[in-house]
């Protein structure tokens, strides 16, 4: 029996889509510096010095690596690299209409000598990252080989990860680990996933995810077979052997261990999620996927239980219930929620001894623990305000949310692009990822296959927990959205993700190699 | 064994999750917005109010208060208030915050009732600002005007006075003024912080002037014999007495003290015994006193209710009068709660001790009488239209209450006309106007003024109007607040 794959390729036509790749970069191209053009004319009535800088700067960039494209991996899915560019350049101007220093008003009331603060959205960095970005994924490009040349001597192709599968996995581990060393690792807005290299603050998280699921495919496809064929058959569901169950709960230990110790939900939900997807894959066994909720769900219960995992407790009744907490509210045993917001008595109590937050100090005296609801609430305002048109680009208030270019740029998105625009957004997520699969279906490699399946899919989860998260589909965890919040480690590794996928998909979609020569054509010789 | 089934049913949940998120979005976006937009912790809506323009308010084709374009970016639309002192009474400020209909009708005049946004629902939906509604009020402006200058002109420096017209067939209100006063433009958005300063200074006030709290509406003063309109009506329902039955006019001992309660005159009607209508008409304290007496405080109390007293009137949905009151008891500087005597409760019959009443529940008392018995309820707005002229609501005359027969009424509104025909207020015959003087002493021994009154209606036959002026000073009410209503009365008529 043929298998889909088969099908698939059987029907692709390995036609070269250069042709509607090129088209869609321009609109992609034309999107990006429409919205440039209208947050200039919308902030300072004119089009923005900063179209030629930035939307030029993109321009170019994207028509390098187009042209890399072409050369090198022309048999390319077409929609990646315009839906990459897309998204960046969407991203870049909305920072680039979030940082005020860009702004017509800001610069003439600078030179009047006015003291203004300084806003944390900043544009020249997002536009240096984004060359950092696209430069690392033409490098990426350049360097990897079709996977028919995986033998060939000095030759890097995906394929070549295969063999340091476990090396691969323990440098995930390790950078994952780093945030936590003192020295290196650093505390920004409440998580720690970030490490100080020299100016600049790294998320090695971000690197890690490839790099996990790089250790997923190598191992799985080693233990599939014995992972998917023996087994006790308990009802509909087949039970894996215990020394199978083995890896499954390492990870399962390690991503708790992530929650604990870096309190942070979402990257343990996001590693987690991969794994358990990826071992579906790997094996075609329900029973693994029932294994692994059922395991993470246990994981958060008893994490709710322990009294030092209390805010784990607490963003689950923030999400429940976000109103009393909004600007401080505090969570008794009793589970009662006491807001402590600055209008409260016993916060002005401690405001007047100077506390340095009144707010948790005061909770502290209830007993309770704290959190606030601010940031998700005002987000979620941003959304309201938008509407379903969006109050057009530059029009809005999105400086209203706290990291509204970072963690909530998809509330900011909201607010000025409105639901039309948000919708817009996802369907390019969505295709992202339905091209990514799609590539791992026509893959030929089982290792390969494994591959673009998982980096898609750990695509579609990241964008999942954060838009899920700012949105209050699901509990709010602090995590970047691909191509759009500010920051250089989202970039550069999505870049590369990017480039992974169109290397493969050049890979399954170009003809299979000729034989040279004719069997009806090869002359027999006897040597007798 | 192939891992393309996996894969595609991967695919296929990567695809649920995406769909998870837009039906959220749309959720959020779509059918939450409105909420979100108006949740009470969402500061935007409060930074919102001064992007667009409020509706305006108008009275008698005259347009009173206009949201103008600052040319700023923030406030982008200010409030320009025509002769503000005049009409801040009832339309009070808007800086944000609000008073009177400002406040009451927020959401109409600022574009976001329901009855708007429905309306216009696909604005709403395409997230485009609906235009506030106008308002168009029941208030007479040129009479609003006369009685500003008057109240200003005879009240007593750094004291108070107040005044109030209602149509007693209607209930609406063609006159609300006060003196002192303040300016809604000086508080008004365009005006910044100096406007918060100015805000500031204005609630503080000085002496007993408090301009943020006008005088006809939301302050209250002892009525004084203004009141025995009020304890004759009850006695007449209660006692069946009639404006022609003997009453005793003479002197009053008060039983706790034993000392006598005084009369202006002894002279004339005061002098021993005279008709009911007679003894009303020279205003004798002691008649009205014994009254008192004779029906006990809680009697005297309970039909008060009947004209409004005891309760805040509501005249629009979050608008309220304050509340004037004949009380059973009083809390002492000690903070103990007295009962009031039987002295109190004589001295409570000439409407003195602790009763106190709102120039409007004294014009809603005349309004009894000269409406046969019936008290319309009181209101202020009598069409909202939104921008495109629809109408949005439209005042529907109702009825507060029944607060006598219309027979007792008759005779009431008789011994009114009586009052300026051969009473206490002869100085006002043949200005078309009818009602009870009243001069309530304020403690003379701490140098208060008296609170004086005229309390009436317009025309003399055929009542349409209803009166009450307050001003506080030396001297009488006949003298001192009956021309002002005279010439109000004259204004109103006019029309």
């Amino acid at each position: 029996m043929q298998s889909i794959g088969d099908q698939i390729r059987a029907r692709l036509p390995y036609q070269r889509r250069n042709a509607a790749s090129f088209a869609l970069l321009i609109f992609a191209m034309v999107l990006t510096l429409s919205a440039f053009a209208e947050v200039g004319l919308a902030r300072d009535g004119m089009i923005p010095g900063g179209l030629v800088v930035y939307g030029g700067g993109l321009a170019v960039l994207a028509f390098i690596a187009y042209f890399v494209q072409l050369r090198f991996t022309p048999y390319a899915d077409p929609l990646l690299l315009p839906l990459a560019v897309a998204l960046n350049g969407l991203g870049l101007a909305m920072i680039y209409r979030l940082d005020l220093d860009t702004s017509a008003d800001r610069k003439i009331a600078l030179a009047a000598g006015k003291e203004i603060l300084k806003d944390a959205a900043d544009a020249p960095n997002q536009l240096m990252w984004t060359f950092v970005g696209i430069g690392l994924f033409v490098a990426a490009v350049l360097i990897m080989r079709d996977t028919d040349k995986t033998d060939a001597p000095l030759s890097f192709t995906p394929k070549t990860a295969q063999r340091y599968t476990y090396l691969i996995g323990l440098s995930a581990l390790m950078l994952l680990m780093l945030p936590i060393v003192p020295g290196i690792g650093a505390e920004i807005n409440g998580a720690r996933v970030w490490i100080r290299v020299g100016g600049f603050s790294v998320q090695p998280g971000e690197f890690a995810k490839l790099l996990l699921v790089v250790f997923f495919a190598g191992y799985l496809v080693n233990k599939r077979q014995a992972m998917s064929l023996i087994g006790k058959k308990v009802g509909p569901l087949s039970l894996p052997r215990a020394r199978d169950l083995g890896p499954i709960m390492v990870i399962w230990f390690f991503c708790l261990g992530v929650l604990f110790m870096q309190k942070d939900l979402g990257t343990a939900l996001l590693f987690f999620g991969l794994f358990v997807s990826m071992l579906y894959i790997a094996t075609q066994r329900v029973s693994w996927v029932f294994i692994g909720i059922g395991l993470l769900a246990m994981g958060v219960f008893v994490a709710t239980l322990l009294p030092f995992m209390g805010h784990v407790n607490q963003r689950i009744d923030i999400w429940q219930n976000p109103k009393p907490y909004f600007d401080g509210g505090c969570l008794l045993e009793s589970g009662k929620v006491v807001p402590v917001n600055p209008n409260t008595e016993i916060y002005k109590k401690f405001d007047a001894q100077d506390a340095i937050s009144p707010g948790a100090s005061a909770c502290a005296e209830l007993g309770g623990t704290y959190a606030d609801s601010a940031q998700l609430m005002k987000g979620l305002y941003a959304l309201g305000q938008g509407g379903v048109l969006g109050t057009g680009l530059g029009q809005g208030e999105p400086w209203r949310t706290p990291l509204s270019f970072s963690d909530f740029i998809f509330d900011s998105m909201g607010e000025e692009l409105g639901l039309t625009g948000l919708m817009a957004l996802l369907l390019i997520y969505a295709l992202i990822v339905q091209r990514g699969m799609k590539t791992a279906v026509a893959a030929r490699d089982p290792f390969l296959k494994l591959f673009a399946g998982g980096v898609s899919f750990v695509l579609a989860l990241q964008v999942f927990v954060i838009v899920g998260g700012v949105t209050k589909l699901i509990p709010l965890t602090g995590l970047t959205t691909p191509f759009l919040s500010q920051g250089g480690s989202s970039l550069m590794a999505n870049w590369i993700l990017i480039a992974i996928l169109v290397r493969m998909s050049h890979d399954a979609r170009k003809p299979a190699p000729q034989a040279i020569q004719d069997e009806g054509m090869t002359q027999i010789v006897s040597t007798r | 064994m192939s891992m393309d089934k996996p894969v595609r049913r991967v695919a296929i949940f990567a695809l649920l999750l995406f769909f998870g998120l837009m039906a959220q979005v749309n959720y959020v976006q779509g059918s939450q917005a409105e909420d979100l937009r108006t949740d009470s912790n969402n500061a935007r809506q409060y930074a919102d109010v001064f992007n667009s323009p409020r509706g305006q308010i108008s009275a008698g084709g005259e347009v009173l208060v206009t949201s103008t374009e600052t040319g700023k970016d923030n406030p982008k639309y200010g409030r320009t208030y025509k002769d503000g002192p005049v009409f801040a009474p009832i339309t009070g400020y808007f800086n944000g915050n609000a008073t009177q209909l400002e406040r009451a009708y927020n959401s109409l005049l600022g574009g976001k009732d329901k009855r708007i946004t429905q309306q216009h629902w696909f604005d709403t939906f395409i997230g485009k600002k609906a235009d506030g509604a106008n308002l168009e009020l029941t208030i007479d402006p040129d009479a609003q005007r006369t009685a500003y200058e008057q109240l200003k002109a005879k009240t007593q420096q750094g004291r108070r006075g107040g005044a109030v017209v209602i149509d007693v067939k209607t209930g609406a209100i063609k006159v609300a003024a006060s003196w002192p006063s303040f300016d809604p433009n000086e508080v008004a958005p365009q005006t910044g912080e100096k406007g918060a300063k100015r805000l500031e200074e204005l609630n503080k006030g000085s002496g007993v002037l408090r301009p943020l709290v006008d005088n006809a509406l939301s302050q209250t003063f002892p009525p004084g014999s203004s009141f025995k309109a009020v304890t004759s009506a009850i006695a007449m329902e209660r006692d069946g007495l009639n404006s022609s039955t003997t009453v005793n006019t003479g002197q009053l001992i008060l039983p706790e003290s034993g000392k006598a309660l005084p009369n202006s005159h002894d002279s004339g009607s005061c002098a021993g015994t005279a008709t009911l209508k007679n003894a009303f008409a020279e205003s004798c304290n002691t008649t009205f006193g014994k009254m008192a007496l004779d029906m006990g405080i809680q009697q005297l109390h309970d039909g008060s209710t009947k004209f409004g007293f005891g309760e805040r009137v509501k005249l629009e949905p979050d608008m309220f009068a304050a509340k004037s009151e004949v009380p059973v008891s009083y809390t002492d500087a000690e903070g103990k709660t007295v009962p009031t005597g039987k002295d109190g409760t004589a001295r409570s019959g000439i409407g003195q001790e602790n009763v106190r009443a709102t120039p409007l529940q004294m014009a809603l008392v005349a309004a009894a009488i000269a409406n046969k018995g019936k008290i319309m309820n009181p209101y202020v707005v009598q069409k909202v239209r939104a921008k495109d002229q629809s109408e949005l609501q439209n005042a529907s005359p109702k009825e507060l209450g029944t607060a006598m027969s219309e027979d007792h009424a008759e005779q009431l509104a008789d011994m009114m006309r009586a009052v300026v025909a051969s009473g206490t207020a002869t100085n006002l015959r043949g200005q078309r106007v009818a009602g009870k003087t009243g001069t309530a002493e304020q403690d003379p021994a701490s140098g208060l003024p008296n609170s004086r009154w005229f309390v009436g209606f317009s025309p003399v036959e055929n009542p349409r109007y209803a009166f009450a002026v307050a001003t506080e000073g030396p001297g009488d009410g006949a003298a001192n607040a009956g021309p002002i209503a005279a010439a109000i009365m004259a204004k109103v008529l006019k029309k």
